[in-house]
């Protein structure tokens, strides 16, 4: 079975151009087979493991918190931002569901203690503190998750997750500046980019 | 028997050359060697302690004397994590009869002579000079106290300067190498406890046991286990970074390790490592010409106090100069200033995003206020020069206040203006709480003659680097 599944995700993945680097062999788990290139849309080696559990739950914290903020933020902007962050992690989330079941993976299905002990404290937040309390978090959580991706980048070997992990890259790094610029506002900071979200253009859509 | 006459004659001379040293009673033998205690630690705690409140009253005084202290921030100025308002406005106080404008119409002797320098203006004491010593302030000892169960509280002085003139805390991290992540210090104060699970996939293997050095606790003259300490417990010392929390600095203290005896050495604030990537002289006194001299000289004196002998008593730590120390060169050598989104890339504002007054004030900065004279913008605001501004031209030297004996400055390394909202107080004593005074300062110690106008286009213009 999980060999149909695997052949299926490989017709699919046939189509995309190939970008991802290949991985390096020499740190991959003894287990892994070794093609020609070092690498394959069907095989998965431990680093890929662990990145589709750390994003998934990354993703579903990302939108738990968001869900929270775009309901309890006072401002438009920064409710507009977490409406945004719903939206795109919810979609990569979905994604990167489909190509973990594609693989054979399964991912976990709930947060873990950190990010469990994270929301929680957003949630117990009164309401003055928490919408600088969320744009805080949003700042080291999508530090965290540009960090992910890039070594997904550079230590995974499936096309499939690294697929995902560049074409999010971009994105997370861009809700990275918005948070910085939203909380270059809320706090009368300054901050490297030119401006205040609402002068920058909306996001690219990229998928 | 002529032989023996000159021979004798020739003994008698050396014996009077080498007697002069022996019998002239020079000065006293710990003019420049620490002695060692002859007091147990429970008799002299006992006497700190006893003495702690007056100690602390006496600097109290000093700096209502010369400080106005209270709370007025900047409308909508925060320091670069968002965290602390800066505070404004001249906090010097003026002599009885005089003004800014009367006293720049004076010439420096007129000064002098009438005793009418701003005392603000004056090398600022440490709490109890006789000991001198690190004191840092309430915030990295809470801190400290609950990460890593270290205390760095002392039982003979406290912290004298309220939090709202001191650096915002934990300041934010900015990486050389990675300027799209922004602050990466997640809010948190790096201790030994946490710094890798915050740094973890940013920094490289080296740059993290650097890291690690500079978390560790190493015995310092104050923080040790010997009886010959300030705190009640043997204590496991004290880190780089727990002065330059972050990379930056919680305004703690210390005595400078370059003079003696000991009534002369200056305050010494500690300053902002960001940056360090540009700076080419280190120490304000010592013009140490690497970080990696610096980082492992002050190993090699217990932090700060010119003394090998006793640092070495207390257990010295000597860093392996090709290992240890360049990697702990290597991680302070990433630490960028905090963003400046006006800047150019040369230093220069760009009028496109400055506004008016911030572009007078560079404008002041450049040319009537001489300041670029030596922060060159294009050079991060430095110059890796030392520079005497001859302060003693408006005060007589060898006044005393607080134990502290006031002797000239000399030349002193000129610091980096980058990211300079977030690091009062300011001059390396920090005897000036905000921006406006260091306005005054200058404009006083140059002779600029500056207008009201130009003055606040210069603070303007300093809140934007």
């Amino acid at each position: 079975m999980r060999r149909v599944v695997m052949v299926a995700a490989v017709a699919a993945l046939a189509a995309w151009p190939a970008a991802a680097q290949v991985g390096n062999p020499a740190t991959t788990a003894p287990s892994t087979p070794m093609p020609g290139t070092g690498e394959s849309a069907a095989q998965v080696n431990a680093q890929d493991e662990l990145f589709v559990r750390l994003a998934t739950i990354g993703g579903m914290a990302e939108v738990e918190v968001a869900q929270m903020a775009a309901k309890r933020a006072d401002s438009e902007q920064v409710k507009a931002f977490a409406r945004h962050l719903a939206e795109h992690h919810g979609q990569a989330n979905q994604r990167l569901a489909g190509l973990a079941k594609g693989l054979g993976l399964t991912p976990p299905t709930a947060l873990d203690a950190e990010h469990k002990a994270m929301r929680d404290q957003l949630e117990g937040a009164d309401d003055a503190a928490f919408e600088r309390a969320y744009v805080r978090g949003q700042i080291a959580a999508h530090q965290k998750l540009a960090t992910l991706l890039e070594w997904e980048l550079g230590s995974g070997q499936n096309d499939g997750l690294k697929r995902f992990a560049a074409d999010n890259l971009p994105v997370v790094l861009d809700h990275l500046e918005q948070a910085r610029a939203l909380a270059t506002q809320l706090t009368g900071q300054m901050a490297r980019n030119d401006g205040p979200p609402a002068e920058r253009k909306a996001p690219p859509p990229r998928r | 028997m002529t032989v023996s006459l000159r021979k004798l004659s020739i003994a008698t001379g050396i014996a009077t050359v080498c007697g002069i040293g022996a019998f002239a009673d020079p000065l006293p033998p710990d003019a420049t060697y620490r002695p060692l205690p002859t007091q147990p630690l429970s008799t002299v705690r006992a006497a700190d302690e006893a003495q702690k409140p007056e100690v602390m009253q006496r600097q109290r005084q000093v700096l209502e004397q010369r400080y106005d202290l209270t709370d007025r921030p900047m409308d909508g100025v925060m320091m670069s994590g968002g965290r602390k308002a800066v505070q404004g406005g001249v906090r010097v106080r003026l002599p009885q009869g005089t003004s800014w404008d009367s006293l720049t119409a004076m010439t420096p002797s007129e000064i002098r002579d009438k005793g009418l320098l701003p005392q603000g203006f004056l090398p600022l004491p440490h709490v109890k000079q006789a000991t001198g010593g690190q004191v840092f302030p309430d915030v990295q000892i809470d801190q400290i106290r609950n990460q890593e169960a270290r205390n760095l509280r002392r039982f003979d002085v406290d912290f004298d300067l309220h939090d709202r003139f001191t650096p915002e805390f934990p300041p934010p991290i900015f990486l050389t190498t990675h300027p799209e992540l922004g602050d990466v210090s997640r809010g948190q104060l790096l201790t030994i406890r946490n710094y890798y699970e915050v740094m973890n996939g940013i920094i490289t293997p080296v740059q993290m046991e650097g890291l690690r050095l500079l978390l560790t606790p190493f015995p310092q003259e104050e923080f040790n286990q010997t009886e010959d300490r300030k705190v009640p417990e043997q204590s496991l010392g004290v880190t780089c970074l727990d002065c330059h929390s972050n990379f930056h600095t919680n305004a703690a203290f210390h005595l400078t390790p370059d003079l003696r005896p000991q009534a002369v050495r200056f305050r010494l604030d500690t300053v902002s490592l960001r940056g360090l990537f540009n700076q080419q002289i280190h120490g304000s006194k010592r013009s140490l010409r690497s970080v990696e001299d610096f980082t492992e000289f002050e190993q090699r004196t217990a932090y700060f106090n010119g003394d090998h002998v006793s640092a070495t008593r207390k257990g010295a730590h000597l860093p392996d100069r090709p290992n240890h120390v360049a990697m702990m060169a290597q991680m302070q050598n990433i630490v960028d200033f905090p963003p400046a989104p006006k800047l150019d890339p040369s230093g220069r504002l760009d009028p496109t995003k400055a506004t008016e007054q911030e572009l007078a004030g560079e404008r002041v900065f450049l040319g009537k206020g001489r300041c670029a004279e030596c922060h060159v913008p294009q050079t991060a605001f430095m110059d890796n020069n030392m520079h005497d501004l001859k302060l003693e031209r408006f005060f007589e030297p060898g006044r005393s206040e607080n134990g502290f004996v006031t002797i000239p400055d000399g030349p002193i390394k000129t610091f980096t203006l980058r990211g300079i909202k977030d690091s009062p107080p300011y001059l390396h004593d920090g005897r000036l709480l905000t921006l406006a005074d260091t306005v005054e300062f200058f404009n006083l110690v140059l002779g600029l003659k500056l207008t009201a106008e130009e003055k606040q286009a210069l603070v303007a213009y300093m809140l934007a680097l």
